[in-house]
């Protein structure tokens, strides 16, 4: 049955291992990648799309992508630009794929949370509205990767 | 001299009160304020001393209303200011100053130093000497009513995201709720998250609250540059629109400032007497756990901190409260020297985290949280100011010192039970 809402999402990434979560959580995070560029958020995306991988090579794509999170943070009075704003919540979703997770978290809702944050702030860069597509184009990403 | 010089001097003049001569002719000259301020203790240079940033207005006093000091100016001994060192001035005023007000707590002789540098800013800005970080952020206060330039629909994009995220409605102009909450420009950009958590917090505790369209921005840049015009401005237009919502209570966010400027200046700004309270979230937070209103489900087992922004304990003199919450949600909660009332700043207050020029400083005075971070080698830093926490988490990156930062009313949050859960 495909997902159709955020209950079911949030239900079935809960219900997958960890390594799983990550590899679902980079795919959410590929999709907005394009609002980023940044090379270490690509690479934390790379590692955690792997179904094998070492806690050093965590360690070091975490510690790189985070970071890139604290260099994209919009410092207190400056004029937000919410093109590159975006970029930190593309940083921040990928932090999510790579980092340690705590008991009871559900990293890939986390990242894909942090991803739809991206792409709304695409919109209110373009003026669009806030209306996206993003929360179905990741019911889809989950239905395939449920289903492969 | 200027225009803008001559315009800066008459304000200056202007804002010359009696607490400024008192304080003035009271200064024994110990130094003590030196040592309270970091960027005196982390780079060794005199000129931080907080009672010399104020120099040009001591100098303008006793030019102006000392006999001394006037037969000094008349024979040339004292020389009027001048635009050059004004401009000198502005890092001492602004880069190097977070009005933190440390200096004003250890001194001897009760001298409120930050009161005096808030009315030396007064003169600097309007003499065109205020940062350009600063001046930019106010102009947008004006011009779009938000220093970082954030309008109604971003905004709505967030509450959306958030009512998504978390799954519950976010109220907008909701007339005769109880709550009114504010946001920082901070928090409606980097963290949507603290939006959620009020979110999950004020539906478990049963309260009405909402946004307000024609006020959500608590940021007082005007506090910030020293400009009153428009921080009487910022102000009216938060009072305008909790009026017209006719709720009970204000909450600032996680925002220092922000709450100094409405919590304790605000009624004087304005001329009159608020007819609502202001409260910071976490006073609300408090208030809410001894009412039995604030239940939550599990502990943090790592090791926790926490980091007192300075307009919340040592201005606004809410201490205990955090500490309880923290104590509500944390099995480790460990206490950084020098915490509470005499915490050390993050470095960034003030309007300081906007000045670019000032960066390499904030990183110099950083290293004095790092002694206090290294004294207890937390796991966590938890904190309850946006701006705090990204300075906190830049200094960190900068050390390289591996401790997430996280925000006390989203951990708050974290730990509240899913509704039907």
């Amino acid at each position: 049955m495909a997902i159709g809402n955020d209950k079911e999402f949030k239900s079935a990434l809960a219900g997958l291992p960890v390594a799983k979560q990550r590899q679902v959580a980079a795919r959410f995070v590929q999709r907005v990648f394009d609002l980023s560029n940044d090379v270490r958020v690509r690479a934390a995306l790379e590692v955690a799309g792997r179904p094998e991988i070492s806690d050093a090579e965590l360690t070091v794509v975490s510690a790189a992508a985070n970071t890139a999170r604290v260099e994209s943070f919009t410092q207190c009075g400056k004029e937000t630009d919410w093109g590159a704003q975006a970029g930190l919540f593309v940083a921040k979703a990928a932090v999510a794929c790579v980092g340690a997770p705590a008991p009871g978290s559900n990293l890939a809702w986390d990242a894909a949370m942090q991803s739809r944050m991206a792409r709304t702030c695409q919109t209110v860069a373009t003026g669009e509205g806030t209306e996206n597509r993003e929360a179905e184009e990741q019911y889809r990403i989950l239905d395939a990767f449920l289903n492969q | 001299m200027s225009a803008t010089m001559e315009k800066g001097v008459r304000v200056l003049k202007e804002v010359m009160d009696a607490p400024i001569a008192s304080y003035l002719n009271s200064c024994v000259h110990c130094g003590l304020c030196a040592e309270a301020c970091l960027f005196y203790t982390e780079t060794g240079d005199p000129k931080y001393t907080p009672i010399h940033k104020i120099e040009p207005l001591r100098r303008l006093y006793s030019q102006e209303y000392t006999l001394l000091g006037r037969l000094m100016k008349m024979v040339g001994l004292s020389k009027p200011l001048t635009d050059a060192e004004l401009a000198e001035w502005q890092e001492l005023v602004y880069n190097s100053c977070t009005l933190c007000g440390r200096c004003s707590v250890v001194c001897p002789v009760g001298n409120d130093i930050v009161y005096m540098v808030r009315k030396l800013r007064e003169g600097m800005s309007a003499s065109g000497n205020a940062p350009d970080g600063i001046k930019g952020a106010a102009n947008r206060t004006v011009t779009i009513g938000s220093p970082m330039g954030v309008k109604l629909p971003a905004v709505k994009a967030q509450m959306k995201h958030v009512e998504d995220d978390y799954g519950i409605p976010i109220p907008m102009d909701q007339e005769g709720a109880e709550y009114m909450v504010m946001l920082s420009s901070m928090e409606i950009i980097n963290f949507p998250e603290y939006l959620g958590a009020i979110a999950k917090i004020m539906q478990q505790a049963g309260k009405t609250w909402t946004l307000c369209s024609t006020a959500f921005e608590a940021t007082n840049a005007g506090m910030q540059i020293g400009n009153s015009d428009l921080a009487r401005l910022i102000v009216s237009r938060i009072v305008d629109g909790a009026e017209r919502l006719k709720v009970k209570t204000v909450i600032s966010p996680e925002c220092g400032h922000a709450y100094t400027a409405l919590r304790w200046e605000g009624a004087n700004l304005i001329g009159r007497p608020f007819t609502f309270q202001v409260k910071h979230i976490i006073e609300v937070l408090g208030e809410f756990q001894k009412a039995g209103l604030l239940k939550t489900e599990g502990f943090e087992t790592d090791r926790l901190t926490f980091h007192d922004p300075c307009q919340l304990a040592r201005r606004g003199g809410v201490i205990q409260q955090q500490r309880d919450l923290m104590n509500q949600v944390a099995k480790n909660f460990v206490e950084m020297p020098d915490a509470g009332f005499i915490n050390w700043c993050c470095g960034g207050g003030g309007g300081a985290s906007a000045i670019e020029e000032g960066e390499e400083l904030r990183i110099e005075a950083f290293k004095k949280k790092k002694s206090q971070l290294d004294a207890v080698k937390p796991d966590r830093l938890v904190t309850a100011c946006a701006n705090c926490r990204i300075v906190l988490e830049e200094g960190l990156e900068h050390y390289q010192m591996d401790i997430p930062v996280v925000g006390l009313t989203e951990m708050i949050a974290e730990h509240i039970p899913e509704k039907g859960a």
